[in-house]
């Protein structure tokens, strides 16, 4: 069955700020997958970094918002370095992480820190978690 | 020798083994460590979007009083310190918009000097002129892993170590990586050096959770045991690691990891300095072996017990 897909204008706006955040151009992904392959947290995810990748590439927005990889990507960069294009897929979770800002998204916020884990966690982690997922 | 020295926030306070064990074998390798004035947090994480310059202020901030103090090197412990100072170095020297851009900014700082108690407000560019290092570098650079081996006060061939790197010295490659990021060897040509066994294992360079232990707890035990679990298959008795956060995931939150998977039952985690001032002499008191989870003190026993350890390992 063919299907034809629209990209309006919103969608390229999406696209572009995306690109233009990241300073990369997401067409560049060929969609081999090493990506997935290579992610440490891969098994806890709704969407596959690839497949973040392709619902960037087509605009849909909305199927990412609600997507758990966004807070489940620790930057290690396990995929930008094995990706043959280079694509910092880190960047681009980031990148639609602070799209979704302005909408009211809240990934992280100082009263979600579990009170028993706030004794024994280290300063480092409590401030790349902030600076990771807070507003 | 006299060297900047930027210990990052966290080893002030919960990785006090790793700060007080480098200062220790920094010591015995007659190095003088000093830390630039009024230094603060790096920030932990470096910005990956473009717009989020911020991130950039703090970690060239700290460079440039290394220069104001006519430093030519600083050097790290902390893997995510490390990756940020680096990081935001070569922005520094490669991208003449965030060079402006962050210049312009700390421009209006005000420094009180430390011998003229006078206030000064002019500053000169930061242009990227400061040199980052790990530990792990300096140590093959400009120690030389020769000379650190001549100076080898103590048999630790029966510890088998599996050298963990984790994702901060190594990627992304172009910007921070101390080797090659799919085969590294500089922290197993240290570890030789020092006359440790070496242990390879396939998970030296994955990630061990990093900081989604804060965000979601649940998720980061499962990457944690992998990498304990592949180095204890691979014959390893020990991981040596260099990140505070690493050493949270895989020794501090151990009790958690044994809960969820009931077959495991304790592996013993060290920061390398640990292993590096007890190899140059130290006492055992100065490497803060009391504060780990799992107690790694039987490992330091004397060798005629290091069967004994195995066992019980």
């Amino acid at each position: 069955m063919r299907v034809k897909l629209k990209i309006g204008e919103n969608e390229k706006k999406f696209i572009n700020r995306v690109n233009e955040l990241t300073g990369d151009n997401v067409y560049r992904c060929y969609q081999c997958g090493r990506c997935s392959a290579s992610c440490p947290m891969a098994q806890e995810m709704d969407l596959l970094p690839n497949q973040i990748i392709r619902k960037v590439q087509m605009g849909q927005e909305e199927d990412i918002i609600g997507s758990k990889t966004l807070t489940l990507c620790a930057s290690c960069f396990a995929c930008q370095g094995r990706c043959p294009k280079g694509i910092d897929i880190a960047a681009v979770c980031e990148a639609i992480r602070h799209l979704l800002e302005p909408k009211g998204k809240d990934f992280w916020g100082p009263d979600d820190v579990q009170p028993e884990l706030a004794k024994e966690l280290p300063q480092q982690v409590l401030v790349a978690v902030y600076k990771k997922f807070a507003k | 020798m006299r060297v900047h020295y930027y210990p990052g926030c966290t080893l002030k306070e919960k990785a006090t083994n790793l700060e007080d064990s480098t200062r220790e074998a920094m010591a015995r390798l007659d190095t003088d460590l000093v830390e630039p004035e009024g230094w603060t947090c790096c920030g932990a994480e470096y910005p990956l979007i473009t717009e989020k310059i911020h991130g950039l202020i703090p970690p060239v901030r700290i460079l440039r009083q290394v220069e104001i103090e006519e430093g030519s090197k600083v050097v790290t412990t902390c893997a995510f310190c490390f990756a940020v100072l680096k990081r935001a170095n070569k922005a520094m020297l490669d991208n003449p918009t965030l060079h402006t851009r962050v210049n312009e900014y700390l421009a209006d700082d005000i420094l009180i000097d430390p011998t003229t108690k006078e206030k000064r407000t002019h500053f000169e560019s930061y242009n990227g002129d400061v040199q980052v290092l790990h530990l792990l570098e300096y140590l093959r650079d400009e120690v030389g892993l020769g000379h650190l081996k001549s100076l080898v006060k103590r048999d630790l061939s029966h510890i088998k170590v599996a050298p963990y790197y984790g994702c901060r010295l190594l990627r992304p490659q172009k910007e921070v990586a101390i080797d090659d990021p799919e085969t590294p060897t500089i922290f197993e040509d240290f570890l030789n050096a020092i006359g440790c066994t070496v242990v390879d294992f396939p998970f030296k360079q994955e990630c061990c959770g990093s900081y989604l232990s804060a965000s979601m707890p649940e998720t980061s035990n499962e990457p944690s045991y992998r990498v304990l679990n592949s180095a204890k298959m691979n014959g390893a008795n020990v991981v040596a690691l260099s990140c505070p956060l690493c050493y949270y995931n895989m020794d501090t939150r151990q009790d958690r990891i044994k809960e969820e998977y009931l077959e495991f039952n304790g592996f013993p985690v060290l920061y390398f300095t640990q292993l590096l001032a007890w190899a140059l002499g130290a006492d055992v008191e100065t490497l803060g072996l009391d504060k780990h989870l799992c107690d790694p003190r039987p490992l330091f026993d004397i060798k005629q017990n290091a069967e004994d350890v195995e066992v019980n390992l």
